[in-house]
């Protein structure tokens, strides 16, 4: 089944003074999310930018893909923190997504931890549109 | 979620959210979608500029499409983004060249089209 997901953003004025909004998403979860240069390339003060949603959405697909993994192996995690950072290269793109995972999972052991979660990180959707990107990461082990 | 460089967002995610009803509860591609509709609208800003034509506003939507393959995984197929901007003194043909301009500087349209398809449509804003 095909899912459709949309987001609605504005930009008033130039590139480096003017400023952006992510008005509205098609599901209401949130907006409006003010977008500036600024907050993509130095101090980011409170203001979110493409770079930082991908990796919402990458740590987002991943503690899915992971929980339903270990769900589906018989052993359902308790808890999964998820961190994913972005790095960011102006004139090149994204270069890196580092994902970090500490995980309570009753009964599983740290080796079938770690080998869980890259196969999670593999089959993650936003992981395989992040085909292109010189270097994804994972670090993890149970907390 | 929440987002940590910028604490700008906390917010809920489910399965549910992800293929079937929103209920109010974002998803990956969802994301994803706002990743490129911001990056997107920055490269067409830049581009209307060095045209000598800056723009006043602008405003894109961009569609994420993900789907089930083969394999039975599901993939982000598609992302589709459809703009508008208001440009004194430029047409509806000055602001398509500088979309494909855009996508073709965007790094998430770059990003998003190693392993999906990206389409863009773009006209002035008040033209048809």
């Amino acid at each position: 089944m095909a899912a459709e997901r949309t987001a609605n953003v504005t930009w008033t004025g130039s590139l480096q003074e003017g400023s952006g909004r992510i008005e509205s998403v098609g599901s209401g979860a949130f907006g409006p999310l003010d977008v500036t240069w600024e907050a993509r390339t130095e101090d980011s003060d409170g203001r979110t930018s493409p770079e930082e949603l991908i990796a919402a959405a990458h740590a987002s697909c991943f503690s899915m893909a992971f929980s339903g993994g270990l769900a589906k192996a018989g052993t359902p995690p308790e808890r999964l923190d998820v961190s994913a950072t972005v790095t960011f290269v102006p004139g090149t793109g994204i270069t890196k997504s580092a994902l970090t995972v500490r995980g309570t999972v009753p009964g599983m052991d740290e080796a079938a931890f770690v080998e869980a979660a890259e196969v999670a990180k593999e089959n993650c959707p936003v992981t395989q549109a992040l085909a292109s990107v010189p270097e994804i990461t994972l670090d993890a082990s149970l907390a | 979620m929440s987002a940590a460089s910028s604490e700008s967002f906390a917010l809920p995610f489910t399965l549910a959210s992800r293929v079937g009803v929103l209920e109010g509860k974002t998803s990956p591609e969802e994301l994803v979608a706002a990743a490129h509709a911001s990056c997107f609208v920055t490269s067409l800003g830049s581009e209307l500029a060095r045209a000598g034509t800056p723009p006043v506003r602008m405003t894109v939507r961009c569609t994420i499409t993900m789907d089930e393959i083969e394999s039975g995984d599901h993939r982000i197929v598609a992302s589709h983004i459809s703009a508008a901007a208001d440009v004194p003194g430029a047409d509806d043909e000055a602001v398509a060249r500088a979309a494909r301009e855009a996508d073709a500087g965007c790094p998430i349209s770059a990003l998003i089209r190693a392993s999906a398809t990206v389409t863009v449509e773009a006209k002035l804003e008040g033209g048809d």
